[in-house]
Order: structure tokens, then sequence, then C-alpha cells
């Protein structure tokens, strides 16, 4: 790779132990996918931040980072931690409340802000074009394929050494000829609902592989609708993005058709669950302000029953100018967590077996990472089951 | 020396360095000052920091050895500061081989064959 005089004087350790180690991982993965020079990115968005997935490991690293004067360049952000600071703060034991709040610290002296959310987008802006480096998949998706900004799909340490420098290397996605699609998906099953667009990227994100496709079919689907395809796409494959509507494919491109047949099965499979929910979930990925109004809309006069618990999870950044909606969900009986995320928390020790949810990426990941069957249906559905 | 991809987490027990992946060949094997000789990594970016922790805790290995480069262990190599080879024909190794790596010029030796 070719690097300026500075990126070679960071290299060689003159700016210090982290911005050197840093420079290492960033030069490594550039040579290994054959880029020829780091290029600037505006954003970095760091995955790795719950203790129960991250466990004790990572901890004495990102102090050490942070020791020696790891400091991010851009702006930054961090994905959903293990519990939020209000409801299961109050419910989770103290030995693992230390060591996430450890993990936090290390971030927040290396200049990371505490945003806590898998949707960093509802947060900034991004510029058409604009280059960054993000880890949490379903964003990424997002990133590239709804907002037109660029990022490959980097891992938590890729991340934050991108973050650090500032910078990152220029292969992958970042790369205008990369972006092209190359497989063409025709949809001819009618998806009525978002969590038919998550089922379609389950069985899309299978059978893809690391391709990106156009995908034709879709009905007029709204942002919030897209999150959903975006998160299921990137739980199953390694797909970067997505294009939409005619956009031509190279010529003798594999064409795949999907059908209402394939969509069911793909809910059916997900759909393991056979007792009574103990949770119905909402919110993932976080939920947007429109889907906070949305869920108050459809909460207003009822309650929740008393044998489930009802979580909303966003960012506190959404719940802040949610609060109206917040106070009615909250006033119902549900509860609205803001900064973790509930495939990474805790679940398993509330005694939670069931998980209803309308998002087709925790329905793929609750039985592994949360150890519950799940029920996959649309957010009419959940919210029916909840209310009385 | 497996022809099995390495997972870094749970496959490698943080506490001990020993291989815990229930399927795979060098389960219940200490990774500690071996040169581990594998294909590829797998799983979670995670993994390269639980390179890190075993390095520091002195239960990393001597060295790895890798048929195809993937940045979880790429990453992790250099966080841990373990020296790392790859695109090797890891089958010309055999478990008991005493091996030089030379991470900077990216060589590897077998300097004794397993007694057999």
């Amino acid at each position: 790779m070719q690097l300026t005089r500075e990126e070679e004087r960071i290299y060689d350790g003159e700016r210090g132990w982290a911005n050197q180690t840093c420079m290492k991982i960033l030069v490594r993965l550039g040579e290994l996918f054959g880029a020829e020079k780091l290029i600037p990115i505006d954003s970095a968005h760091v995955s790795g931040v719950s203790y129960k997935t991250l466990g004790d490991a990572p901890i004495e690293f990102l102090r050490t980072l942070a020791d020696s004067d790891g400091r991010v360049k851009v702006r930054t952000t961090l994905n959903p931690q293990s519990l939020d600071s209000q409801y299961l703060r109050k419910k989770v034991e103290e030995s693992l409340q230390e060591p996430q709040l450890d993990i936090l610290r290390q971030f927040e002296r290396m200049g990371l802000t505490q945003s806590l959310t898998c949707t960093p987008y509802y947060l900034h802006r991004l510029a058409r074009g604009s280059h960054h480096a993000w880890a949490e998949s379903s964003a990424v998706v997002y990133a590239n394929s709804v907002l037109g900004a660029w990022t490959n799909r980097e891992g938590g340490p890729s991340a934050l050494a991108a973050a650090i420098i500032g910078k990152t290397p220029d292969y992958g996605i970042h790369r205008a000829g990369n972006r092209r699609p190359n497989v063409t998906v025709k949809v001819e099953a009618k998806l009525t609902d978002p969590t038919k667009l998550g089922a379609l990227g389950i069985f899309l994100g299978k059978t893809l592989g690391d391709k990106i496709p156009t995908i034709t079919g879709l009905p007029n689907t709204s942002r919030d609708d897209l999150k959903q395809l975006c998160a299921a796409i990137a739980t199953t494959g390694m797909t970067n993005m997505f294009h939409t509507g005619s956009k031509t494919t190279t010529e003798g491109a594999e064409r795949i058709c999907v059908d209402s047949d394939q969509i069911e099965r793909t809910i059916e499979e997900l759909s393991g669950g056979t007792g009574k929910p103990d949770l119905v979930f909402l919110g993932c990925p976080h939920c947007s302000l429109d889907e906070m109004r949305r869920i108050a809309e459809l909460i207003e006069g009822k309650r929740v029953r008393a044998s489930v618990e009802f979580w909303v999870c966003t960012s506190c950044h959404v719940r802040r100018a949610a609060a109206a909606y917040v106070k009615r969900i909250e006033e119902a009986g549900g509860h609205v967590l803001d900064g973790v995320c509930t495939v990474v928390s805790w679940t398993e020790k509330l005694g939670i077996r069931t998980i209803m949810t309308n998002s087709a990426k925790t329905a793929y990941y609750a039985p592994t990472l949360n150890k519950a069957e799940a029920v996959l249906a649309p957010m009419e559905d959940c919210l029916e089951s909840t209310l009385r | 020396m497996s022809i099995k991809p390495i997972s870094f987490l749970g496959g490698v027990d943080p506490a001990d360095g020993k291989i815990i992946e229930k399927k795979h060949d060098l389960c219940g094997t200490c990774i500690k000052d071996k040169i581990l000789v594998f294909p590829h990594g797998h799983g979670s970016t995670v993994g390269s920091y639980v390179m890190y922790s075993l390095a520091k805790k002195g239960l990393g290995p001597a060295a790895i050895i890798n048929q195809t480069a993937d940045p979880v262990v790429v990453v992790g190599a250099i966080i841990a500061n373990i020296p790392m080879i790859d695109q090797v024909d890891i089958g010309k190794f055999r478990t008991g081989d005493t091996v030089e790596v030379d991470g900077s010029k990216g060589v590897a030796r077998i300097l004794k064959r397993r007694e057999s």
C-alpha cells in the first residue's frame, strides 16, 4: 500500500502505540483486500459493546488503547449495550453491570459518543457518496442501500482502528465499480407488511452470499420498512448492499425469483415458538420516531396484559424526541428501553423463554443468543397479543 | 495443526488457552506457546480481542500459520503481537513437527519432522 509520510510515521510508532496499532490493522487489512491507499472517512460506527457478547476479553485491550492516547479523529458512534440505565439495571445482577460500565468508560475515554444504538443514521445525516467505516451489519446495508453513503462491513476492531486513524483502506464498496449489482432478484410474493420484508432478507442472505442484488417487485415501502430488509439480509449473508428498481445488472447475471411460498416457509422456520410469549419486543433495529408514534397510536387506551413483558427499544436520542409517545407506551404498562439491544441483553436470566417480535433478525438470533423460542409476526399482531 | 478453521470467540477458552469447540479435531489441545497451523479463522470479530487477551495472559500461540488470512485472525495477530504468516500450504505440516516462523519475512521452515 502507498502511505503518505505522516501515515508512515504513525506506522513506525512516532505517534504512540495506539495510533501505531490502529495503523497496522488498517494497512494489513488493506493489503489483504487489495487496497492501494487509505481514504478519509466522515464517521465510524463501532460494534462490540455488549458485555454479554464480548465477555472480559476486550476490556484490557480497550483500556490499553485509551491509556496510550487512542482518541477518535472522526465522529464515532457506538452500538447498543447489554442493559439500559433504568429498567434492566434494576433487574440484572450487579456483577454483570460493572464490566459493562467499564467497557463504556474506555470507549468514552477514546472520545466515542455514547449513542448506544444500531441506527446511528437517525442521529446524523450522511451525505450521499460520503465514506464511512461502520460495523453493525444492519446499519452498513442501510447506509449503502437506502442512504447512498459508502461503507464496507467492518468488524468491531477494524471500525475502531479506522475511527482512531480517521481513515479506512480503499477497497470493497468504497470503489464505485464494486457497487454495481451482479444478480437480479424478482420478488413475486406480495410483501404486505415489513415483517415479510425481513423474511425476504433472511431468505436472500442465505441465497446470495456476498453478491449485490437489484431487487424488483418490492411494494412502495418506507425507509423504516426497508430497515427490516437491511437487517435481515445482513444476518444470514455477507451482502453489503442492494439496489431497488430497475438498475441494470451486468449481462448474463444470475436471476432469482422469490415467491409467496418461499416467504411463508421462511417465516415458519423463524417462528419456532409454540408457547405463549413472555416477552413481546419491538425495536430491532432500534425504532425511529415514526415507529414510536405508530406504536403509541396503537397502544392508546389499552393496557399491557399482566402475563407478558412489552419492550420497545430505541436510542436515547429518539427517546428524547419521542417523549410524548414514550409516556403513552409506559402508561399502558410497556417499557421503552434505550441504548440496549434485546438480542445482546440478558433475557434468559430474566426467565424469558419465548420472544414474540416483528423483527426477522431477532427471530433468527433468539434461539442461540437468547436461548428463547421466537414467534415472528407483524407489529399489529405483536401488539394484539400484548394488549387487553 | 488442523485442517479445520478456528473461531477464537467461543472456540478457545480464554481462561486456559484450550480449544473447546466440540467438533474440532484439536478440541482439548492447549495452544499456549505452540505454532498453530490452521486454514483460517471464522466467526465473530470479537475473536481478535480474545487473541489479545490470551497473549496478555501468556496463553497465546507462539506463531500462527494460515492457508488464507481472514480479518479476525489478521487483526488479532496484530494487536496480540503474534507472528503470523499466510498463503502457506498447510498440508505440509504435521502436529508435532518442529517449525521456525519468521513473521517479518513471511517464512516458515520445518526444522524437524515429528518422530512417527
